[in-house]
């Protein structure tokens, strides 16, 4: 259509489509997601083992060299590097990310324990990008260059400029601390947490386990702890979206082929869901997908500041006890994550827009 | 030509998406009432301790212990308040021979999966801790031990390698000693903690009812347990965990949490002992902070330059006629800690000031003219130059300030120029035993309430701290009182043993102190004042 003309961040440039079919773009995109994983679980690999051995970190101060010698050949420890990374990635392919070394826990089974953890606060965390960044984004395009625009661009800047660990602690402050609106920490109440621990089947999202199990006021209480990780967190994109929805507004209401619309006699609210707002929308679903590697980042930093048990949290503490296979499971689980986002936001993004064809 | 306004939709979707997020907060701050819990309520104690595993043969950590210590039952062990061993799933324990101790069983024991606890499970929990022998485990403990018998159903005969052991009743009370089901555990491998849980082979005050490993365990009363300690006050116990003490301090603020056991900082011990509705429960306790000196590489030291014994004397001796434990007690830890005089605390029977009578103003105090004359004495040019070492991530964040205080004070007397450097835990226990450092900080918690147990991990041969110390006069002292009878006399012996042992200087005292423990004004069971032979057992906690 000869009014699309304007530019649109996420589309492809001019004659890059050539050649290029949906399908084949697709396969190219999926299959760069081995070599991201790859360098990613070697990076934390090589680095992880820079740092000295697991058993000696562990075990050092209570073991006799014999002993110690004997865990590390028990364990595989004492073989050559490359030996030992050839292994280790042969027991990916598998499925096998070994066993934790300081207190002998499957990692798969951290992976399942806490992952959801970590999904329902992304999750949460992105709910709130959205529900900030869209909106206050739409009002700073309805206000261009006046002052309450001026303040949500400087807003903007401050939340994804801010560390995630200060803003919770400011949030805990405020919210928890002086005002007791909210609770400080922790995914849910004692009684709550054991509630939904004795229920039948559990997803491990709270949210959803206390909708199922019919109750209330376990419902409230879940939100209620989700409210301050996922603002914390959230933070961190809205501020990105918000930039994101005023720019595009601002290009797309303004475009030709809105005008012609709007000439038509198109009710305002349907000018804006059916026309700009699309378009508009292009780079927002692109970034989403993008900052999920920025929220798993966060989500290591936002978890221990709220006592929030998930991957995040455990990489923290699997770090400072220089646990290898735990906190290479959870990086490899974290790329793969990512990658595969990434992927999706592809297919997305290409749906969304067809002229994406890289 | 008319203009249309184009932001006029913007601002309606605008106010609605505002709406919403309104309406979402608003839903977050709402008030729940009522309780969903399916147990009845109890009291939630709060941690900073981390479980390594279930398996009392796999573990031997804080953390772990916390729990098996209500979940599982020993032998002999120790009341509140006293330091003498008593019989808990026994009846008595007699010496039957030179290296030979018989245990009677309480008869009708049982597990709390119904399982009956005969001397054929006790005969099991001790042969598979000494053959797993795990690195996490306790097996170390068992280090006398030769064989275990079980001729009959209430009877054990256990076999030691030494003769006279008199501390082997205080090592059938310790995490080594705890009896477990031999139809749940494997004689020959570690078991994972949800099988554990599964087989609910429990046979302490408490069971789990359920599990999330360093995140929430709760426990219920055991009826079936047998022991001494009596029937638990209160039904229900949650244990939660954290990893940021600020939100523990903050739970048990705003009454989230009923009581803490380990592990806050000082400041927050501090601000919290100012709440009118929270308790600060402190005392003497029985662990211990301590400086020791690498006899090979201290100034003067043995693999030093100018190796010369004398002088290296006399700087540990001018070293412990300059610290002011008074002030690091206060100034620091805010009194939740006290200044000690020996390596045995204050409090165990047999524990004597050592320290106190034969440096600084003799009172307790520092002084500084009799760490001068020490030193000229002994002809060491001033100032001496110590490194000084101290753990960043072990002993509690109150390190850092502890040693810089430590440095300020002996810099203080002009005759010492402290160079002072921390390491990280992982690093700290490699190097240290490598005598990579010359003076550097240590601590230690009992594995049983025995003066024996602070100073045979020092003194004796197979030392803990390797310092190179060595005085075959305190070794000999120490074997006597391990297999002296008489109290009064092994008092003596131990008594001798400290002040040889302070006389060289091969540690430094510093501190005593115990594990605070924090409870809503609410919570009864834990005593204002805690003694050095106070354990945190949950039977006796209540909640008005």
């Amino acid at each position: 259509m000869s009014t699309l003309t304007q530019d649109v961040p996420a589309a492809a440039p001019a004659g890059g489509a050539a050649g290029y079919g949906l399908t084949r773009y697709l396969v190219v995109r999926f299959l760069l997601i081995i070599p991201t994983v790859l360098v990613l679980v070697s990076l934390v690999f090589f680095l992880m083992r820079a740092t000295g051995d697991p058993i000696s970190a562990a075990f050092g101060d209570r073991l006799t060299p014999d002993q110690l010698q004997a865990k590390l050949h028990q364990a595989a420890y004492d073989r050559p590097l490359l030996t030992q990374y050839l292994d280790y990635l042969r027991s990916l392919t598998t499925g096998d990310f070994g066993h934790t070394v300081t207190d002998n826990q499957p990692v798969t089974h951290v992976l399942g324990t806490y992952g959801a953890a970590t999904a329902e606060l992304a999750i949460n965390a992105l709910v709130v990008a959205l529900v900030v960044g869209v909106p206050l984004g739409l009002v700073a395009a309805a206000h261009r260059d006046r002052a309450p625009d001026a303040a949500l661009r400087l807003f903007a800047v401050l939340t994804y400029a801010t560390p995630v660990f200060f803003v919770g602690l400011l949030l805990k402050l405020v919210f928890a601390i002086r005002l007791g609106w909210l609770p400080a920490s922790g995914r849910a109440s004692t009684d709550v947490q054991l509630f939904l621990q004795d229920q039948s089947s559990t997803t491990g999202l709270y949210l959803i386990d206390a909708l199922r199990s019919g109750d209330g006021a376990a419902v409230v209480d879940v939100l209620k702890h989700a409210v301050l990780p996922a603002v914390a967190l959230g933070l961190l994109v809205a501020g990105i979206i918000l930039r994101l929805v005023r720019t595009n507004l601002i290009g797309t209401l303004s475009a030709d082929y809105v005008e012609a619309a709007r000439s038509r006699g198109v009710s305002p609210l349907r000018l804006i869901t059916r026309h700009a707002a699309r378009p508009a929308l292009i780079p927002v679903v692109t970034v989403l997908g993008l900052q999920v590697a920025g929220l798993l980042g966060g989500a290591v930093l936002t978890e221990t500041t709220f006592e929030w048990k998930g991957l995040g949290y455990e990489l923290a503490h699997y770090l400072t006890v220089r646990d290898f296979p735990a906190v290479q499971g959870i990086v490899a689980l974290f790329a793969v994550v990512v990658a595969v986002t990434n992927f999706l936001v592809d297919i997305l993004a290409a749906l969304i827009d067809p002229r994406v064809r890289y | 030509m008319a203009q249309h306004d184009t932001t006029r939709p913007v601002r309606t979707l605008g106010a609605i998406s505002l709406g919403t997020a309104f309406l979402v907060a608003l839903t977050g701050c709402t008030s729940s009432k009522g309780s969903t819990g399916s147990a009845e309520a109890g009291i939630t104690v709060g941690t900073t301790d981390q479980v390594t595993a279930l398996d009392p043969a796999g573990s031997w950590d804080a953390g772990s212990g916390t729990i098996e210590s209500e979940v599982y039952a020993t032998l002999l062990s120790v009341r509140n308040g006293a330091t003498e061993v008593s019989p808990d799933l026994a009846t008595g324990i007699e010496l039957t021979g030179p290296k030979e101790y018989t245990v009677t069983l309480k008869k009708g024991l049982k597990f709390a999966n119904g399982h009956e606890l005969t001397s054929s499970d006790v005969k099991f929990s001790f042969d598979r801790t000494l053959k797993i022998a795990d690195e996490n485990g306790p097996s170390s403990l068992l280090y006398d031990l030769d064989s275990v018998a079980a001729p009959a159903p209430t009877t054990i005969v256990f076999t030691l390698k030494s003769a006279n052991d008199t501390l082997f009743p205080q090592v059938l009370s310790t995490a080594a000693g705890y009896i477990v089901d031999e139809q749940v555990f494997p004689a020959d491998k570690i078991l994972d903690d949800k099988s554990i849980v599964a087989g609910k082979p429990w046979n302490g005050p408490y069971g789990v009812r359920s599990y999330d490993k360093n995140s929430l365990v709760s426990f219920t009363a055991n009826s079936a347990y047998g022991g001494g300690l009596g029937a638990a006050k209160t039904k229900n116990i949650q244990l939660k965990y954290y990893t940021d003490a600020s939100n523990l301090k903050l739970d048990v603020q705003q009454g989230t949490v009923d009581a803490v056991y380990r592990t806050l900082t000082t400041a927050d011990l501090d601000d919290l002992s100012k709440k009118k509705d929270i308790k600060v429960h402190t005392g003497s306790g029985n662990g211990i902070r301590y400086i020791v000196f690498d006899f090979r590489t201290q100034p003067y030291g043995t693999k030093t330059k100018k190796p010369d014994k004398a002088k290296a004397l006399a700087v540990r001796k001018a070293v412990a006629d300059s610290v002011d434990r008074a002030q690091l007690a206060q100034q620091v830890y805010k009194n939740s800690y006290q200044p000690l005089y020996s390596s045995v605390p204050d409090g165990l029977t047999g524990a004597t000031a050592s320290f106190k009578s034969l440096y600084g103003d003799k009172k307790g105090g520092p002084d500084q003219a009799a760490a001068a004359a020490r030193l000229k004495a002994a002809k060491v040019a001033t100032p001496v130059t110590l490194s000084l070492q101290y753990n960043s991530d072990h002993y509690g964040s109150s390190s850092a300030d502890e040693y810089a205080l430590v440095k300020s004070q002996l810099e203080a007397t002009g005759l010492f120029k402290v160079n002072l450097q921390s390491t990280e835990w992982t690093q700290y226990g490699k190097d240290r035993v490598k005598h990579l450092y010359p003076l550097y900080q240590l601590g230690w918690y009992a594995d049983y309430l025995d003066a024996d147990n602070y100073l045979s991990p020092f003194y004796s041969a197979n030392s803990w701290v390797a310092n190179d110390y060595s005085d075959p006069a305190v070794r000999e002292l120490i074997k006597k009182e391990e297999t002296e009878t008489d109290t009064a006399r092994r008092a003596e012996l131990l008594k001798q043993a400290q002040d040889k042992a302070a006389a060289s200087v091969p540690l430094l005292p510093l501190l005593q102190g115990s594990t605070a423990i924090v409870t809503r004004t609410d919570v009864s069971g834990v005593p204002d004042e805690l003694s050095s032979a106070y354990q945190f057992r949950w039977a006796g906690l209540a909640k008005k």
